[in-house]
């Protein structure tokens, strides 16, 4: 029953995404219109599995650091991105693709030196040192942005900002395709590492009891959420509080089962985006919202009641 | 070869990496089929460490640690969870979770990642709530479960994993009387009944000597004695390990021990 | 951290009306010098100003500014301020310019103090100005107070339309003590704008930044630039300088020509990205190219611009 209405909440948030824009299309031309056909199906898929791969990476992340609060961003990514789009600009890299390549690399080096970092203690990865690296990493990249944009006299740095902030505006067929080839292995790697996730909740010694290779199941799934939010961040740049608020509707309905949890993830993620993205669209037309705070405001309200549920329990 | 034997140590010594000494020193033990042991010593005598040696978590700096003849370290933690279950210390709580769902997590080394439960691991699961007594626990919130109740919803986790051993460090520490002998006769039943074998880390020197079979004291990461509870838990050794003197007194043929008052000067 | 650099931007996307882009000076000098000399007539700089004692003068931010003397140590810090100070003749008396200021070539001899929004108040302090003149912004007020307090006049002055250059060029003719000069070049801008403008020809819009894509609205100069240039902006129900909008509402829009302010004439990166296909003007390249100083922002040099605006909408045709 839970599972018929969020396949429904899906399907309709798709449906939306499709039928709602600024421009006005007859519902009669809604097969034949090239404003449909190329920008707002494409878009919507995008939304769709952008929100879905951010609210995954999100769900396995948690589990991972063993912190309900955590986020895709929370390891440097976002930070990562940025740098990389802002030395994208900074050498002049033209093409459609130097920007969300140049991102993708700033976001998989902050990965590896995270990654890197959070081995410092021994051979497996701990949660607190991550955490710290992340935010350290990502930090330093913030730093090392905000510098060579303002130390710049190229004024187009400035729009990396733009950019990472910029959302959906950037979906075609091209990156609905990069996306659909390129996010299903780390889907499949992290809902293959589902039972471990579960584990890995109570503790590293628990999960080693119970049969798990804690040491492996940390590594692949840090690289797995790690390219989706990756690669996320390269073609919609930094959409924040998917990740952060949707695992945790989730496991409210669903509890901390992750065969379940990151399914339903996935599916409510790309809900809440798609539908995220119509009202970015749409509410203030013909401008647009930066879908970011969209989701930042119905995200907020929604962080705070959750917390307020989660410190009461 | 014998037959009987699971967890095995011998003249096991390891020493934390950094450490100015060792942690457990040239310790034996030898666990089988149907009995239990208990494990005793003062706080920060190695009897962590001596569990982490016999299941393989950390490799012995002399001497060997092997399960069913073959050495602990070699164990995948997949195969080991299919022989022992681990009811640990303590574990964390960050995420809510239902009662079944916990238990559930003992099937995990059964299951390949990609396949659903089975019908079989739905009957294990159910077996092992049966058993400790937790058939009403099963839809209830971790979070919401007394003291006694979560542990016993461990016990039943661990006996979902089908093991031939249990293992149980500080099972009763935050357990009232009536939840605390409930625990060790439901492990004492088990050992009896389903011929597992058991080891429990324990500080209670009593239930130690009235419901296992053999009884390991440890002081300082050496074993100070061995043997059945008459042999090793004498009014001499107790006070010499626990530093404070004691009575030994026989009850249903076994020592049960009586701190003596020590009134500060 | 995410809104605020946000914010600058689009703050300096206004400031500098759409000049978001670097520019070549030298590229452009040619064909303006013939407005220049024209209204700098006599203007050599060293002729002794027309007046000598305290002025008053009341700024966009609806400040009293008094000065004691004629200003002989100005900083400017915006580019359109510098060409108009130079047009007025007063180009050796700017001590201190933007790193944007490349109008006149004489202009770059100048230092520069920094790039002029949120400026570095001790930079410009350190030039030993009598007198600044700031961009209205939220940022330059508060470093107008701050040079206020260093008892440094500054004039806070709108740069946002055409019509705010005739406006900055009396205020700051009379800060030069030459109000015969500077309401001249503002009459002549006033002529310039009441007569009407050719009809509109062309529907275009201006593309600033394609991911997200962010387009010129009736707030900047360029709006009416385009109207002068027998142009007239599809996106001119949008009130604000710039805004972003969806590239679903530019295709549904269907402007007959996409104009790019650039520093080239290359087609843009978006040309080539499958998404900006639905936009017609982009499919089939209709794109104008405004290139240099004399598009990116409002100045003096308008009629020169709109001139040549027009000539590339026609030719685009």
């Amino acid at each position: 029953m839970k599972w018929l209405a969020l396949a429904g909440l899906a399907l309709a948030a798709l449906a939306l995404a499709v039928v709602l824009g600024p421009a006005h299309v007859p519902l009669t031309e809604l097969f034949t219109s090239p404003i449909v056909r190329d920008l707002r199906v494409p878009r919507a898929l995008l939304a769709f599995l952008v929100g879905g791969a951010l609210a995954t990476a999100g769900a396995s992340l948690q589990a991972l650091v063993r912190n309900p609060l955590a986020d895709p961003y929370l390891l440097g990514l976002s930070g990562g991105a940025g740098l990389g789009a802002v030395a994208a600009i900074a050498l002049h890299a033209v093409g459609p693709w130097a920007l969300p390549l140049a991102a993708f690399a700033g976001a998989l080096g902050a990965m590896g030196l995270v990654y890197r970092l959070g081995l410092v203690g021994g051979a497996e990865l701990d949660p607190r040192v991550l955490i710290l690296a992340g935010v350290a990493v990502g930090a330093f990249a913030a730093a090392v942005t905000t510098a060579l944009v303002s130390l710049s006299d190229a004024s187009e740095l400035r729009n990396a900002f733009l950019w990472l902030w910029g959302g959906l505006s950037g979906a075609s067929w091209d990156t609905v395709r990069v996306m659909a080839i390129y996010a299903p292995l780390p889907l499949a790697v992290l809902y293959g590492a589902a039972r471990s996730l579960d584990l890995l909740a109570l503790g590293d010694e628990p999960a080693r009891h119970l049969g798990a290779d804690v040491a492996r199941v940390k590594r692949r799934v840090y690289v797995a959420a790690s390219l989706l939010t990756a690669a996320a961040v390269a073609v919609s740049g930094v959409i924040g509080f998917v990740g952060l608020i949707v695992p945790h509707v989730m496991r409210t309905l669903w509890g901390h089962r992750h065969r379940t949890l990151l399914p339903a993830s996935f599916l409510g993620g790309g809900a809440l985006l798609a539908l995220a993205d119509t009202l970015a669209r749409t509410a203030v037309a013909p401008r647009e919202l930066p879908v970011g705070i969209v989701t930042a405001l119905v995200g907020v309200p929604v962080f705070t009641l959750l917390l307020r549920r989660w410190t009461t329990a | 070869m014998d037959d009987g034997l699971i967890l095995s140590l011998a003249a096991a010594t390891f020493r934390y990496p950094g450490a100015a000494r060792d942690a457990v020193t040239d310790v034996s033990l030898d666990v089988r089929d149907g009995e239990c042991v208990a494990l005793l010593g003062p706080n920060g005598s190695g009897k962590t460490t001596l569990l982490r040696l016999a299941l393989g978590l950390v490799r012995p700096g002399h001497g060997a640690a092997t399960i069913l003849g073959r050495a602990a370290v070699e164990w995948s933690r997949r195969e080991l969870a299919r022989l022992v279950g681990v009811v640990p210390q303590r574990e964390e709580t960050s995420f809510p979770m239902r009662v079944r769902d916990a238990v559930l997590l003992g099937r995990y080394a059964r299951l390949s990642p990609w396949s659903g439960e089975r019908p079989a691991d739905r009957a294990a699961v159910d077996r092992a709530l049966a058993q400790c007594d937790a058939t009403d626990l099963a839809d209830r919130w971790l979070t919401t479960l007394s003291g006694g109740e979560f542990q016993r919803v461990r016990l039943a986790r661990a006996l979902a994993q089908e093991p031939r051993a249990l293992v149980l460090d500080e099972p009763t520490a935050s357990l009232d009387l009536r939840h605390e002998m409930a625990l060790f006769e439901r492990v004492r039943a088990l050992v009896d009944r389903e011929r597992l074998a058991a080891v429990v880390i324990t500080h209670q020197v009593n239930l130690a000597a009235r419901f296992a079979d053999r009884v390991l004291l440890l002081a300082d990461g050496h074993a100070v004695g061995q043997g059945t509870p008459t042999q090793v838990l004498t009014r001499e050794t107790i006070e010499r390990v626990f530093r404070w003197p004691v009575a030994i007194e026989p009850f249903d043929g076994r020592p049960q021990m009586i701190p003596l008052r020590q009134p500060l000067s | 951290m995410a809104l605020c650099a946000r914010a600058q931007t689009l703050s300096h996307l206004r400031s500098v009306g759409g000049g978001i882009f670097a520019l070549r000076p030298a590229a452009h000098s040619t064909h303006l010098a013939g407005l220049l000399l024209a209204l700098a007539a006599c203007g050599t700089g060293a002729r002794p100003p027309a007046s000598h004692g305290p002025i008053t003068l009341e700024d966009d931010a609806g400040r009293t500014v008094a000065l004691a003397a004629p200003a002989r140590r100005i900083v400017s810090l915006a580019p359109s301020f510098t060409e108009i100070l130079f047009a007025l003749g007063a180009g050796d008396r700017v001590v201190g310019r933007t790193t944007w200021c490349d109008y006149p070539a004489a202009a770059l001899t100048v230092p520069s103090v920094g790039d002029g929004l949120n400026p570095n108040v001790e930079a410009v302090a350190a030039r030993h100005p009598d007198l600044v003149v700031l961009y209205r912004s939220a940022l330059d007020e508060t470093a107008a107070a701050q040079l206020a307090r260093l008892g440094i006049p500054s004039l806070v002055l709108r740069q946002d339309h055409l019509a705010d250059v005739a406006r900055a060029a009396r205020v700051l003719g009379r800060a030069l003590g030459d109000s015969i000069r500077g309401d001249s070049l503002a009459a002549a801008i006033d002529t310039f704008l009441a007569a009407p403008p050719p009809r509109a020809t062309v529907r275009l819009a201006f593309v600033v930044w394609d991911n997200p894509p962010i387009v010129i609205g009736a707030g900047s100069y360029l709006d009416e630039l385009a109207r002068l240039a027998g142009g007239s902006n599809v996106f001119h129900d949008l009130a604000s300088a710039s805004a972003e909008v969806s590239l679903e509402t530019l295709a549904a829009r269907d402007p007959d020509a996409i104009v790019v302010l650039t520093d080239s004439t290359a087609a843009p990166g978006f040309a080539a990205r499958r998404e900006w296909l639905t936009v017609g003007a982009v499919r089939e390249r209709r794109f104008v190219y405004l290139v240099g100083s004399l598009f990116g922002r409002p100045n003096p040099r308008m009629r020169t611009a709109a001139a040549e605006f027009r000539r590339r909408l026609e030719a685009a045709r």
